[in-house]
């Protein structure tokens, strides 16, 4: 993975202007993901994992004024430079799409499935007949290996099991061949049997079509075996970014240590866990240091002052004062 | 003594474009609910782990069979010793954003099940309301605030103290940390394990989670479409499930670990409709040792050597299922 990288984010922020003051959402995010590559975007609700993922998209909430400001590479265009037009012909779908957490909400109840798969092919005029969207949407069901595809074409989306609904919208993602996939939490809503059949389905698509993924999560042990890379992110900032691996065997900022002795996982019992203490801030009101250092174990006095990026080796990269001192 | 579930079913009647249907969301179900312990109910969505839930809070009638308190029935008891039931059992629900009314303060929603069953002066209502704040680890201002006021976390640190009101001694915990943050979760477990060794609290778990069941449970009951498939010691079920579909849910649960795949059973897709159940056992479309005796009869529910329980053809025919 030498090669320039699919998707280069630098110093992304979406800021919130609301009445009652500014929502740092995101507040300057870099990262990148190469083809083939999954990078895993790990942290709790308000940490601006969601946000992040819609800021490339450019899909902002309508309410709030939402700025964006850094920059957006995907095969060297700066899609915040685009127009929204451009983005709608061009980028989503085409380049870049998405699934979301609950395929309940994501499909619209009152359409057939075939509508809906063969929707992205029409809107993109990748069809002309309604005979050839259907069969489209047909391949288009197949791919995700959705059982006799030309008989569900009809069904609508309550007829699907949760895990069937998920795989629908995936096929709608990855119609147009997308370059990059986001997907947001895209297995929470599943049970767990369902949630593996969804991720081996990533993968093996990815395997496929040498996709780029994003997958935000925000539990630790979903993205394990999935990932490439993770970034952990904290109140709209990563804080430590690297191989899955290092993450995980080795984790230097405090808070992804703390994320990783704060779940039980199988195989140890009843033993008190690792609490982290406090609430995570707030976004319109934030410590000017590390982000983190009111709830840190470690806290000293020098994180009143946001700590640098301290590189590690082999592209692991922290936020914190006590990898900056070593 | 206390809870005991004895063959107990739950049918619901439901309209389908080809008339009405029976969905069988509990069928006879056998449970001791041991005094002290924490027992866990698994199993994937529409498996009746809710429905169980209900009918012990009386939320539902069985349509047959017994939830026993005490050895005596449910639908047996007095108006009276009802009410004594009812303050014996509480819950926590999943979502304290549904589960605390915005319109009251704090004070009001811990109060209300006291005086629903008691008569008390403002005096001893408030220095129990500080008590029971102190248990659950809030500040004694948060009784005058609302639940919007407070995070999620905390939100359900309320509802435990709510829960805890009436001295309860038996709390069913419905997913209690599902739907709160990984920060936040191990506080909460934290505090659901401290008050039960403070109180000597039995506790009803039901959770998709499966690690998070093993960490809190000292007894699993695994369901399958409304049916106990397995059921023995947390840690008999953990190290060594003898169900195929015990077997299967636990190979799929992921870990923090790069190198661990969890593993998707073939053909894992669907789980039958509770609607229109497979034959036989429940669980043979999905079960990758299927043989033949599976499609036409019903595995009973039989005592390993070790002293759990299993319903699978497997086990009724040989001491241990092979690999």
């Amino acid at each position: 993975m030498t090669a320039a990288p699919l998707l280069q984010v630098e110093n992304l922020q979406m800021h919130l202007h609301l009445r009652r003051g500014v929502v740092k959402a995101v507040d300057g995010v870099s990262f990148h993901v190469h083809e083939g590559e999954t990078l895993g975007i790990v942290g709790e609700s308000g940490s601006g994992k969601t946000m992040t993922c819609l800021s490339i998209l450019r899909l902002l909430p309508i309410h709030g004024d939402g700025r964006l400001e850094g920059s957006v590479k995907l095969d060297g265009d700066d899609l915040l430079q685009l127009t929204e037009e451009e983005m709608a012909s061009r980028v989503r779908g085409p380049k870049v799409a998405m699934i979301s957490q609950d395929p309940m909400t994501s499909l619209n109840p009152v359409f057939t499935v075939g509508d809906q798969v063969s929707g992205p092919f029409r809107y993109h005029k990748l069809v002309r007949t309604v005979r050839e969207a259907m069969s489209a949407a047909t391949a288009g069901l197949r791919r995700v290996r959705i059982p006799s595809p030309e008989r569900r074409l009809k069904n609508y989306p309550h007829q699907f099991s949760g895990g069937m609904r998920q795989r629908v919208v995936t096929a709608m993602a990855i119609a147009c061949s997308p370059r990059l996939l986001i997907a947001d939490e895209p297995t929470t809503a599943l049970d767990v049997t369902i949630q593996v059949q969804i991720m081996s389905l990533l993968r093996s698509i990815q395997r496929d079509s040498k996709l780029g993924i994003i997958l935000i999560t925000h539990d630790l042990s979903i993205v394990a075996g999935l990932c490439h890379r993770i970034a952990v992110m904290y109140a709209g900032r990563i804080i430590e970014t690297g191989k899955v691996r290092d993450i995980y065997r080795n984790p230097q900022h405090p808070y992804t240590q703390a994320l990783l002795e704060a779940i039980p996982h199988l195989g140890q019992k009843r033993k008190r866990l690792a609490a982290i203490p406090g609430q995570p801030p707030n976004l319109m009101d934030l410590p000017t240091g590390c982000r983190f250092a009111p709830r840190c174990p470690k806290r000293m006095a020098v994180c009143d002052d946001y700590p640098p990026a301290t590189e590690l080796g082999d592209g692991h990269v922290v936020n914190c004062w006590l990898a900056a001192k070593q | 003594m206390g809870l005991e579930l004895r063959d107990l079913s739950k049918h619901f009647i439901v309209r389908t474009d080809r008339g009405n249907a029976v969905v069988r969301a509990a069928e006879k179900v056998n449970l001791e609910i041991p005094e002290g312990q924490t027992i866990a109910l698994v199993g994937e969505s529409g498996c009746g782990k809710t429905t169980i839930a209900k009918l012990v809070l009386m939320l539902e009638r069985p349509t047959s069979g017994a939830v026993t308190f005490d050895g005596k029935s449910l639908s047996e008891m007095s108006r009276h010793e009802i009410k004594n039931y009812r303050r014996q059992v509480q819950a926590v629900f999943q979502d304290p954003y549904a589960s605390l009314n915005p319109r009251l303060t704090v004070r009001r929603i811990i109060t209300e099940p006291i005086l629903a069953h008691y008569k008390r002066d403002r005096a001893t209502l408030n220095a129990r309301v500080a008590e029971l704040l102190e248990i659950v680890g809030l500040p004694p201002t948060a009784a005058d605030l609302y639940p919007h006021e407070f995070s999620g976390g905390q939100r359900q640190r309320i509802a435990i103290a709510r829960a805890l009101a009436l001295e309860p001694r038996i709390i069913i915990l419905d997913e209690p940390t599902s739907a709160l943050d990984v920060s936040i979760r191990a506080q909460v477990l934290n505090l659901l394990m401290d008050i039960q060794e403070k109180f000597g609290l039995t506790y009803l778990l039901i959770a998709h989670d499966l690690a998070l069941v093993e960490h809190l449970a000292a007894r699993v009951v695994v369901l399958y479409l409304g049916s106990v498939v397995e059921c023995g010691e947390s840690e008999q079920i953990f190290t060594a499930p003898k169900h195929p579909y015990t077997q299967a849910l636990l190979d799929a649960v992921p870990r923090p670990d790069p190198d661990y795949m969890p593993k998707a059973a073939e053909g894992f897709d669907d789980t039958g409709s509770a609607l229109d159940p497979p034959s036989g056992c429940k669980f043979h479309p999905r079960c990758p040792h299927a043989m033949p005796i599976c499609t036409s009869e019903n595995p009973s529910l039989i005592t390993l050597a070790d002293g759990r329980n299993a319903a699978c053809h497997l086990l009724s025919a040989r001491p241990a299922l092979q690999e």
